[in-house]
């Protein structure tokens, strides 16, 4: 294990999960800790090297989110949450604490490796800021204010222009409805979350190349929305 | 109303009245010299007067009259006779008279009223004695036991009819160990239903319930209350009905009391019974997702292995992944339904975009629609809609995932939205064989298959789940053949979002 390897900690109980998870991101170059306990797992992301923590939600030792809590208080290392596909609630918990992305249990290792990288991605980059952005045939210019789709300029209103904003700057992350209002809207706007979804509508229908399915804003069902450039 | 003693005795009351007059001339005869004549009218006025505290009106009145000819005849001169010698002596008798009759009719009407207030008294006292017995009856035949205790010191006879309105219609259960008969059964549902006393004079006598009280409580009629006088006095009910309103009235505050602490320990259980099913729930959840996690992940290790393994080993481990997401679909379609099937599952229904659960479902199911031609039509204006996202996206990912299944590769599915009148109506169809024509109906019964030999892979829960989450939304789900496939549609109710005031435009 070399220094400039990036280091994951994997918080899982169940060590045949554990296992596969270590091989995959060994295989693919990471160095991993795997940790069985809360415990443990705060003990190695205390030594500040992890570049991720990968952490399942249901540990014996230590509520998920109190881990996620914990953990935020001194460190802003992302963390990916593993999770059943129908308990939305401990998902939007879970990121509204602090977690960036969560993945459905069973998942392949194909979509476990793909979230990895996205995130260790990003985290790399959190230094550094860009004011332009590029995703599909649309150019984001947040130093100018200007959207344009093909040097074309697309007109915004100052709310969609907000939302695409929190959007770009959190590229990757799930953000919840509940984190999307109060970055646009400021906060007690929580009893009008229909304006979210009217407002991303059309931010859709203004940068999308087919607003039903959208390739970059993306549905997280009954959780919140995700950019992806 | 003759009071101080019983009726029985009123001769005796008259021949006292009568002795004491006697007793008066007696005692007074011979003071006849000394005393003044309108002293001596005194002393036969204040006779009146005892007479009427103690003995009543009626030997009072009569005091009266024997003591004005007592004093004509012995005092007044000529002694002896009822001749009066000087005219004036009759105004004498005439204000005697009068004073003795107006105070015989104000002090009997006094004592009146002290013995109503104290049978007031001993009502009220006695209805305080019944709320309290009543306050701590638990269930309803103890209730008609302190009742029944009651009413029998009243000489009077119940049967309780406590209406149950779990049915359809209103049914009476009877309590207090008198049934009623067909007659009195009508006669209570009439004071049931119009809420007021049902008095049957006419039945009088028989030995039947004549009187039927309703039992009205603070929010609705909780029964009736039939009596029947022991002895054939219809005249004792009227004149008790006051106490016996109150005692209904009791009564009713009584039950709804009970019926609300049973109904409370009732969803107490259920409450618990609830909680137990969902930890049981979560825990099966749980126990059998890591497992198949853990397959399809060790699955992918194989496949992925460097050096890779041989070519046959790596499909092998591709179908192991394979089916242990198939088990996984398949187990996350059983929690779902018996989560749905207990009823009561909490919907998180919000006004949400249509267009975004089915932008949703078509990217989950992206590898699955790979192989068919997608269409999507949905109104470009379509309103938001008040939903639970979670769960339609799990219905429009059922329908097309049944739309694959039952299509040959390179076929069209299509998701078509339309508005019609209050409603949000989605259809699913695809080229393919169709629904079998007569059990189209029967495809949405859980387990029910569209194929009596089942050639594809599934369960029939799918359907199951659909029409199980679109009913729970309000809507409906039909399944039907057009030429050259199948269709599933389904609505959900259109309501009125809420307002949004527009941004003013910069």
């Amino acid at each position: 294990m070399s220094e400039t390897q990036t280091h994951v900690i994997v918080v899982e109980d169940e060590p045949q999960i554990r296992r596969f998870i270590c091989d995959a991101l060994q295989r693919d170059g990471c160095a991993s800790f795997p940790a069985g306990t809360a415990r443990q797992g705060l003990d190695e992301a205390a030594t500040g090297k992890a570049a991720l923590v990968i952490l399942d939600l249901g540990l014996p030792d230590m509520d998920g989110l109190d881990f996620i809590h914990n953990l935020r208080t001194w460190s802003a290392v992302p963390i990916l949450i593993l999770s059943a596909r129908s308990a939305e609630r401990e998902k939007i918990a879970a990121l509204d604490a602090g977690a960036d992305d969560y993945l459905c249990k069973p998942f392949g290792i194909g979509e476990l490796l793909a979230r990895v990288r996205a995130l260790i991605r990003r985290h790399w980059q959190s230094g550094e800021n860009h004011p332009q952005h590029r995703f599909g045939d649309v150019e984001v210019d947040l130093l100018r204010h200007i959207v344009s789709r093909n040097g074309e300029e697309i007109h915004l209103t100052q709310i969609e222009y907000r939302l695409l904003a929190v959007l770009l700057a959190n590229s990757g992350k799930v953000l919840t409805h509940r984190h999307l209002m109060h970055e646009v809207w400021g906060p007690g706007r929580s009893e009008q979350a229909h304006y979210l979804r009217i407002y991303v509508g059309r931010l859709r229908q203004k940068l999308e190349i087919d607003p039903a399915q959208p390739q970059h804003i993306l549905t997280e069902t009954g959780v919140g929305y995700r950019f992806q450039s | 109303m003759d009071v101080i003693l019983p009726a029985r005795r009123r001769g005796a009351r008259y021949l006292l009245a009568t002795l004491l007059c006697i007793v008066t001339t007696l005692a007074t005869a011979p003071l006849r010299e000394l005393l003044d004549l309108a002293n001596i009218v005194m002393l036969f006025l204040l006779t009146v007067f005892v007479s009427a505290a103690w003995l009543g009106r009626g030997p009072a009145v009569m005091a009266a009259f024997l003591g004005v000819a007592l004093f004509d005849f012995f005092f007044v001169p000529p002694h002896l006779s009822f001749a009066v010698a000087d005219a004036q002596y009759l105004v004498t008798f005439a204000v005697m008279l009068a004073v003795g009759l107006i105070t015989s009719h104000l002090t009997a009407l006094l004592s009146e009223r002290t013995e109503e207030a104290r049978a007031r008294e001993h009502e009220t006292h006695a209805l305080y004695d019944l709320a309290r017995e009543l306050g701590s009856a638990l269930a309803v035949p103890q209730v008609t036991e302190i009742a029944r205790r009651f009413l029998d010191r009243l000489t009077l006879d119940m049967t309780l009819l406590v209406a149950d309105t779990s049915g359809k219609t209103v049914s009476f259960q009877e309590y207090g160990g008198r049934h009623l008969n067909e007659l009195g059964r009508n006669f209570a549902r009439s004071a049931y239903d119009r809420a007021t006393i049902v008095e049957a004079d006419s039945l009088a006598g028989m030995g039947m319930a004549i009187a039927f009280l309703p039992l009205v409580g603070p929010t609705q009629v909780l029964g009736v209350l039939a009596l029947a006088p022991r002895s054939d006095d219809v005249e004792q009910l009227r004149s008790q009905r006051s106490l016996l309103e109150a005692v209904a009235s009791l009564l009713a505050i009584t039950i709804e009391r009970v019926r609300y602490a049973d109904s409370a320990q009732h969803s107490e259980l259920q409450v618990a019974a609830e909680r137990l099913r969902t930890s049981i729930l979560s825990s099966l959840s749980h126990d059998l997702r890591t497992p198949l996690t853990s397959l399809v992940g060790l699955a992918d290790t194989l496949a992925q292995r460097q050096p890779p393994l041989p070519e046959s080993a790596c499909e092998t481990a591709g179908i192991i992944r394979d089916q242990a997401r198939a088990m996984h679909h398949l187990l996350s379609n059983l929690l779902e339904m018996a989560r749905l099937q207990a009823g009561n599952m909490p919907l998180n229904k919000e006004w949400q975009a249509f267009e975004e659960v089915v932008g949703s479902s078509t990217r989950l199911l992206a590898g699955v629609l790979a192989g068919r031609r997608v269409e999507i039509e949905l109104p470009p204006d379509l309103p938001l809609v008040f939903f639970d996202a979670v769960l339609l996206e799990r219905v429009l990912c059922n329908l097309l995932e049944n739309a694959v299944k039952y299509s040959r590769d390179g076929a069209r599915i299509r998701l078509v939205g339309e508005i019609r009148e209050a409603s949000l109506e989605i259809a699913v169809d695809n080229d393919g064989a169709g629904f079998p024509a007569d059990r189209t109906e029967q495809l949405f019964d859980l387990f029910a298959r569209g194929e009596q030999e089942p050639a594809v892979a599934g369960t029939g829960l799918g359907l199951a789940i659909c029409k199980a989450i679109v009913v729970a939304h309000g809507g409906t789900i039909v399944a039907e053949n057009r030429p050259g496939g199948a269709c599933v549609r389904f609505t959900l109710p259109l309501g009125t979002p809420p307002a949004m005031e527009d941004e003013e435009s910069p």
